[in-house]
């Protein structure tokens, strides 16, 4: 082509402009310079005069000064510009603090990109809550809840906050003298100042209650040491726990606090270890730890605190079966033995139980030392009686206007059918609940309220304490304040945070110390420290103290004892006791999928509610004893009063023959009220539809308990010692992620000793102490270590990091906070209860429950000889009626010699250089061969998409577009057809390298933790480095008590187990 | 040409010239299909197709249609597949085995049994494709260059050993009966008038002429062959055996399996040839060719490689006691007593008590009995590796992962469904094929034909 076409710059090119030439030719244009520019002819050109000048620079200057004052940020907002700090991929942690009426905690929240998608405990120096349970972890799925209320609501219609303002202030207006606000236990000093401010502006009267009452214990005090108080109690103190049906490792009171506490005095090599005796109907999470644990009907609970007050205190003996009075002498001579050093709690909310129990602990001096009631506890003020009379004057119309507030009376009161009529009754309703619960669906306004990660709050645990709440997210949804509506309508439009600060401010004015920067170091810690007590905060407004709790008859044991005989009198044959459930409380955690899935600490069932009853009684009333896939559980229909449930029968071990347990916390959102789905039943098989009534309602799960409990005292007393059990037609089945409960004599799995043994054999060298022997192999050439049978190439073991981790049976309660941590932190599917049912719990770690059995192993016992192995084996499946239980955490062991890297025809399983046994999804073709040649079961198949399968749809929280914000971004949410397990939190591990590598300094110990370790209690499961010299872990595994799981298979794991030791003079199982 | 004595019992009876070989075993091809034929295909057919919608959906939908799970995670789908696998081995163990060893008898089965042992091992091969999470990415078990850096198969899985162990055997079967379908092929294509099957069957038959040359070759490549496949019949079930025999399960790590496994497999394959050729025989008018003589040589077999595998499981027995291991010991204990114990005695009742009837002469010779038999043999051996693979699994070494396994309507109809394509691909076989192999039961005629052995 001929060079005709020619391109141009432009028009001045075009043209050939002589500008254009001249500046073609000149390469460099000439530039003005800086003198030039600045030359003083031109400055004097200007119109500016020095005293213009000088404004500019004044201006400037405070402007500057000014725009470098921060202004606070009080609320969290999302950011469009990087802020500070946050750095995409960097989570981060702030320290708050966990209240729901029920469990209390210090915690962190962990963020990541604004999203708060972890709590775990906030262990900082001088922490006292510094621990979490599962309910505590999985409540930051609740955030993430699609039925949470997304604005203030007028019955079923969405209405503006202005318009619900204008409405309910006319409406208050016009109660004014009747008006009422019912809430849980309020222990935070501004909130408590704002109601006050509220009832004052009402002439309105404040109520408290609590969704499972500790009512009891606050009178027994009232009675016995004239203060209205639940003591601080300190299981960390006590040499000697004796406990009556308190579930202080469970869901009693702050059970993550005392599982802390007790775990502290539960090693065997510390200076002491503590003797545990419980006393209790069902077996509970408690129970099942006790060195003793001596099963009574929950009829005898008072008989038992009367025969333990009359042995230390002195008096007639009380009649109690031969077994229970032999272990009351026991105990009570252990008791009297650690004076000052025990401590005695019990579970009921029976007054005289409880006063009993005050005056054990009173005679033994523990008063001061292993409680404390001169700075009591804060939490549980629920007042029963003055619930009561507040239902009684909402029937008569002495209540025209109520406000509900973080309690949901509809569901949790024991008479919750008094309370619904009683609440029709009222004409103006109020909720501050976040959800159309079943309170919240009765009351006519909606003021939903913040969820607790989105709102500030003070909490006052006990006097001289403040601990902080703070928000991790700005609110989802169109919440406000509970207490900003309260004081809307008080007439005060201070935002809360700054009445909070205002609180304080007013409550230290005199210790002068709360300036703004020991504010934010507050924030920054969680807690404060003060002189102030609670009332003093509170009542900084000039509003009266909490109305003194009913003046009680003094403490007269005889009348006390006399009580408990007379109602022990009136016991029918079979028994019933209403717990707490471990996941999900009184039913706060209901709808929460990962509290369905967590199956129970004892019986291992999920997502269902059943009556707990023994084998015996199983047997005699022709019931289903083994629970199993295709073996459904027997229906029986309880009958207490007038109330009247239909539930499944797991044949509990340890259940008291004669008694029943029923939990607390199903049969939620009976009138189909908008809760969540995973409290509703789900179609089996692979729809995933929510089952539907003839009248189109979703059926619950379960079923309610707290209408069987009884009154007494005007306290609900959780059990009821008369009710009358039927055999109900059909069978329902039961997803247990445990099908067999017994060890089957396998003492390499799970080796434990008692004290006495284990202090005689403590300084012997592992591997030569009786209850932990080097495992051996008889051969031609005598008997060689197991580990000398290699063929395999060793991997270079010495080198590097190796990470590993000891697991202690002995602290190990089986609390299952650990298991609930992995679940979120590795982003594990929830699989409903139809795929649990068929044996496919996606739990990446589970804690394996062994109840013991006749015979611990049929090589060493005679009469197990005698029969024969073949019966043996037999007697060996079922447990012993009241068995020994173990705990064992179970999950990936990182074998070095592991069975699975082997066999994966595609190398997808492989061993890092680290010790880890590491799982590489995206290579994994899914043929299942490592998960049968895994000895210990610990690998998961995502048999179906479960981040889209309609099976799933109602349960899994990924497939949930708001509660899939929860997924934790560093871990890989699996897909169809690949196996997973247990990687260590490698996710951990790899920050934790790249933190010590910006720091230039090797990994320090402990700062790496697992999700499992992070969240244990008892720091029973220790992770880190074994090639550590100074590493715990590696310590620890140096132990005699260290084992590996079934050594002698050779595969040499990188977990260490630690003998389980009792403290009990021998070893009778 | 060979000589037998005259006391041996014929292998050919009544009185057949090449011609009638020739038109008994091609006739059936050129005729219409029989109104029979049509039913039982339609029949099989569906079964297969219903067979087809189980899988389609499981791969629609995922491996939990099945009813495995965490702590069995293998159950149906690698007993299908064991159990397909040791069919499929009774076919070169005829033309191979018997062909070195020059029994003549295999001449009036090999035709059909290698028939069966293709179609097996090709439903076989299913289960193990269908049983992985992702079956898309299955081909990422053969060692094939790829761009995902350095990833490479992993040798040293047994499951990789299966892979190249089934895929050499099912090639070198194909080949094998191919071959020897060649001149059989020649033969229907010089007879045939339709204009389009004889082009088609012409270009199966390779261009052969029939010629000297092409029958010393033809001999020559089916010795070789045989001598490929002899060894192939130990291996690929040996190679089976080592995805139990190398894991820790108890149970499933025994040195005893990979001798138990092949006589096993020859047992059960044996029993699958004479259900198939029991009921061929009568359909298609073969009674001259496959007898009693025929059926008593099978017999035998099912006698021997039966009592091997009756002493591998008391072997199995005295070792998990003389063992002293707990797990091993439980492991078989369980077995016999546990949840699973119904299905380790029908295995022992069918696999260990029932060849042994065979000693019976009456019995072995009687084609009712032996038809029944064969069915409670291949009866036995499913719940053969169902007993090793379920109940070793479902108990294995920590008690609280022990587990049961429950089959669902998916895992029997994708069973059922590879039965029905099978017996599809049988039923076609029979119509298209030469069901025996006419050229080479020629070559026995004169040596053990009837009429001839009267004669001289």
């Amino acid at each position: 082509m001929a060079q005709t076409k020619r391109y141009f710059t432009g028009v001045p090119e075009l043209k050939d402009a002589p500008a254009f030439r001249e500046a073609a030719e000149n390469e460099f244009t000439p530039t003005q310079t800086v003198d030039e520019f600045l030359s003083d002819n031109r400055l004097q050109e200007t119109s500016t005069g020095r005293r213009d000048f000088l404004k500019f620079l004044g201006f400037s200057v405070g402007a500057a000064t000014l725009a470098a004052c921060e202004t606070p940020v009080v609320k969290s907002i999302p950011y469009v510009n990087k802020p500070d700090q946050i750095t995409p991929g960097i989570p981060n942690y702030y320290a708050s603090t966990f209240y729901n009426g029920q469990d209390y905690g210090n915690v962190l929240v962990k963020t990541r990109e604004g999203r708060p998608i972890f709590i775990k405990a906030n262990k900082a120096e001088g922490v006292g809550y510094g621990a979490v349970n599962s309910r505590i972890s999985q409540s930051v799925l609740e955030l993430y809840d699609n039925t949470r209320l997304t604005g203030p609501m007028k019955g079923d219609t969405a209405i503006s906050w202005s318009d619900l303002d204008k409405e309910v202030s006319a409406a208050l207006q016009g109660a004014t003298g009747k008006v009422a606000v019912v809430s849980g236990s309020v222990i935070s000093p501004s909130t408590q100042r704002a109601i006050n401010a509220f009832t004052e502006r009402y002439q309105g009267r404040h109520v408290m209650v609590d969704s499972y009452s500790y009512n009891g214990i606050r009178r027994a005090h009232q009675a016995t040491h004239g203060t209205d108080a639940i003591p601080q109690y300190r299981f960390d103190q006590a040499k000697v726990i004796v406990s009556i049906n308190a579930d202080f490792l469970g869901t009693w009171m702050t059970a993550n606090k005392f599982t802390k506490d007790y775990g502290m005095r539960r090693k065997p090599e510390g200076a002491w270890m503590s003797q545990h005796i419980h006393f209790e109907g069902n077996m509970s999470t408690t129970g099942s730890n006790a060195d003793e644990r001596v099963a009574i009907k929950p009829s005898e609970e008072g008989l038992v605190a009367a025969a333990l007050y009359n042995a230390i205190a002195g008096g007639a003996s009380v009649n109690l079966p031969e077994k229970a009075a032999a272990a009351v002498k026991a105990a009570a001579a252990a008791l009297k033995a650690n004076r000052g050093e025990s401590l005695v709690v019990a579970g009921s909310n029976d007054l005289n139980v409880q006063q009993l129990v005050n005056g054990i602990n009173q005679a033994l001096n523990n008063y001061g030392n292993t409680l404390d009631v001169s700075n009591p506890s804060r939490l549980y003020m629920g007042d029963d009686a003055a619930m009561a009379s507040l239902v009684n004057d909402m029937k008569n119309g002495r209540v025209t206007a109520l406000v509900v507030y973080g309690t949901n009376p509809s569901y949790t009161w024991y008479d919750a059918e008094g309370f619904n009529e009683a609440l029709a009754k009222v004409k103006t309703t109020i909720s501050f609940n976040g959800k159309a619960d079943e309170t919240g669906a009765r009351c006519t306004y909606k003021a939903p309220d913040h969820h607790a990660l989105e709102a500030w709050n003070d909490h006052m645990p006990f006097d001289g304490r403040v601990e902080i709440q703070q928000p991790t997210i700005s609110p989802l949804f169109s919440t406000r304040y509970a207490q900003e509506s309260l004081l809307t309508w008080a007439g005060d439009t201070t935002d809360y945070y700054t009445y909070m600060r205002q609180t304080h401010n007013a409550a230290y004015v005199a210790d002068g110390m709360l300036t703004d920067e020991s504010w934010n170091m507050a924030v920054y810690n969680g807690y404060f420290n003060t002189t102030a007590s609670v009332q003093a905060v509170a009542a900084a407004e000039g509003a009266d103290a909490d109305a003194a709790a009913p003046a009680a008859a003094a403490f007269n044991a005889g009348a006390a004892i006399s009580a408990v005989k007379a109602a022990a009198g009136k016991a029918g044959k079979y028994e019933l006791s209403v717990y707490q459930k471990v996941s999900v409380g009184a039913g706060e955690h209901t709808p929460n999928p990962w509290a369905q899935e967590l199956p129970d600490p004892v019986t291992k069932v999920t997502w269902d509610n059943y009556v707990t009853m023994s084998v015996a009684d199983c047997e005699e009333m022709g019931l289903n004893t083994v629970i199993a896939q295709r073996d459904p559980a027997s229906l029986v229909t309880v009958t207490a009063g007038d109330s009247k449930v239909t539930l499944p029968v797991f044949p509990t071990p340890g259940q008291k023959p004669g008694t029943i347990g029923i939990a607390l916390g199903y049969g939620r959102g009976a009138g189909n009220e908008n809760i969540g789905n995973a409290a509703y039943d789900i179609v089996g098989g692979m729809d995933g539809t929510l089952v539907m009534d003839e009248n189109g309602k979703r059926v619950p799960r379960g079923q309610r308990a707290a209408g069987l409990v009884t009154e007494a005292n005007g306290l609900p007393v959780y059990a009821n010692t008369n009710v009358s059990i039927e055999k109900a037609e059909g069978t329902f089945a039961l997803a247990t992620t445990q099908m067999h409960h017994t060890i089957m004599g396998r003492d390499s799995i799970v080796k434990e000793t008692t004290l006495g043994t284990f202090l005689a054999e403590k300084d012997k060298p592992k591997g030569q102490a009786s209850f932990n022997e080097n495992h051996v192999l008889i051969t031609h050439d005598g008997e060689i270590p197991t580990k000398e049978f290699d063929m395999w190439n060793e991997h270079p073991i010495e080198v590097g990091h190796r990470w590993g981790m000891t697991i202690d049976l002995t602290t190990c309660t089986g609390c299952s906070a650990c298991v609930t941590a992995c679940h979120l932190e590795n982003n594990v599917p929830v699989v409903g209860k139809d795929e649990v049912l068929r044996h496919r719990d996606m739990h990446w770690m589970r804690i394996d429950r062994f109840f013991s059995s006749k015979y611990r192993t049929v090589e060493e016992t005679q009469e197990a000889l005698e029969i024969g192995a073949i019966p043996a084996y037999i007697d060996m499946e079922r447990p012993e009626e009241n068995p020994e239980t173990v705990h064992m955490p179970m999950m990936c062991q990182h074998c070095n010699h592991a069975p699975c890297e082997t066999v994966c025809p595609v190398a997808a399983t492989t061993h890092s250089n680290e010790g880890i046994n590491q799982m590489t999804y995206n290579r994994c073709i899914g043929t299942r061969y490592c998960a049968n040649n895994c000895p210990y079961k610990v690998r998961r198949f995502n048999w179906f998409n479960y981040i889209d399968f309609k099976k799933f749809q109602n349960t899994n929280p990924a497939q949930d577009s708001l509660a899939r914000m929860v997924l934790n971004p560093d871990v890989t949410v699996r897909s169809r057809g690949v196996m997973e397990k247990c990687s260590l939190c490698v996710q951990r591990i790899q920050y934790g390298k790249l933190e010590a590598k910006k720091a230039g300094q090797p990994v320090a110990d402990g700062a790496i933790e697992t999700a499992c370790a992070e969240a244990c209690p008892t720091h029973a499961i220790q992770f880190g480095d074994l090639n550590d010299k100074n590493s715990g872990v590696r310590a620890i595994s140096q132990n005699n008590r260290a084992y590996h799981a079934l050594e002698e298979i050779g595969v040499q794991p990188n977990m260490y187990y630690m003998t389980k030791v009792r403290n009990k003079a021998e070893n009778n199982a | 040409m060979q000589k037998e004595a005259a006391i041996r019992e014929p292998l050919i009876l009544g009185d057949k010239s090449y011609g009638d070989i020739t038109d008994d075993i091609v006739g059936p091809i050129e005729g219409p299909a029989p109104r029979a034929w049509k039913i039982m295909i339609t029949i099989t057919g569906l079964i297969g197709l219903y067979g087809i919608g189980c899988i389609t959906y499981l791969l629609g939908t995922g491996v939990g249609v099945w009813g495995l799970n965490k702590t069995v995670g293998w159950a149906w789908d690698i007993t299908n597949f064991v159990w397909w696998v040791g069919i499929g081995h009774a076919g070169t163990l005829i033309s191979a085995v018997l062909l070195l060893f020059r029994q003549k008898w295999r001449m009036a089965i090999n035709r059909s049994a290698e028939a069966m042992t293709i179609f097996a091992v090709m439903m076989a091969a299913i289960f193990p494709g269908i049983h992985m999470g992702r079956i898309w990415v299955s081909y990422w078990v053969l060692p094939l260059p790829n761009q995902f850096g350095s990833l490479w198969v992993n040798f040293n899985s047994p499951l990789l050993w299966d892979v190249f162990a089934i895929s050499t055997y099912f090639s070198v079967s194909l080949v094998f009966w191919y071959i020897g379908l060649i001149p059989d092929f020649a033969t229907i294509r010089d007879r045939m008038k339709k204009p389009l099957p004889k082009k088609i069957y012409g270009i199966l038959a390779f261009g052969w002429s029939g010629r000297a040359k092409n029958w010393t070759r033809f001999e020559e490549v089916s010795l070789v062959l045989a001598g490929v496949a002899t060894p192939l019949v130990f291996s690929v079930h040996s190679i089976v055996s080592m995805d139990f025999a190398t894991s820790v399960i108890p149970g499933w790590h025994t040195t005893i399996f990979p001798p138990y496994f092949v006589s096993g497999a020859v047992f059960s394959g044996f029993a699958m040839v004479l259900t198939l050729l029991l009921i061929m025989r009568k359909a298609m008018n073969l009674e001259a060719y496959v007898h009693v003589k025929h059926v008593e040589y099978m017999n035998i077999v099912i006698i021997v490689t039966g009592s091997i595998v009756g002493v591998a499981y008391l072997t199995e027995l005295f070792i998990s006691w003389y063992s002293g291991v707990e797990y091993e010991s439980y492991a078989f204990i369980n077995r016999f007593s546990g949840p699973y114990s119904w299905s380790y005695w029908i295995m022992m009742t069918c696999n260990v008590i029932s060849p042994q009837l065979f000693w019976v002469k009456k019995w072995r010779r009687s084609l009712t009995f032996t038809f029944f038999m064969s069915i409670i043999v291949n009866i036995g051996m499913w719940f053969e590796r169902y007993v090793i693979i379920v109940t070793s699994l479902h108990r294995d070494y920590d008690p609280s992962s022990w587990g049961e396994f429950h089959a669902t309507p998916i895992d029997i109809g994708t069973f059922l469904g590879t039965i029905g394509i099978f017996l599809t691909l049988f039923l076609l076989f029979a119509r298209f094929f030469p069901v025996l192999a006419l050229n080479e039961l020629k070559t026995i005629l004169k040596s053990s034909g009837e009429n001839f052995k009267k004669e001289h």
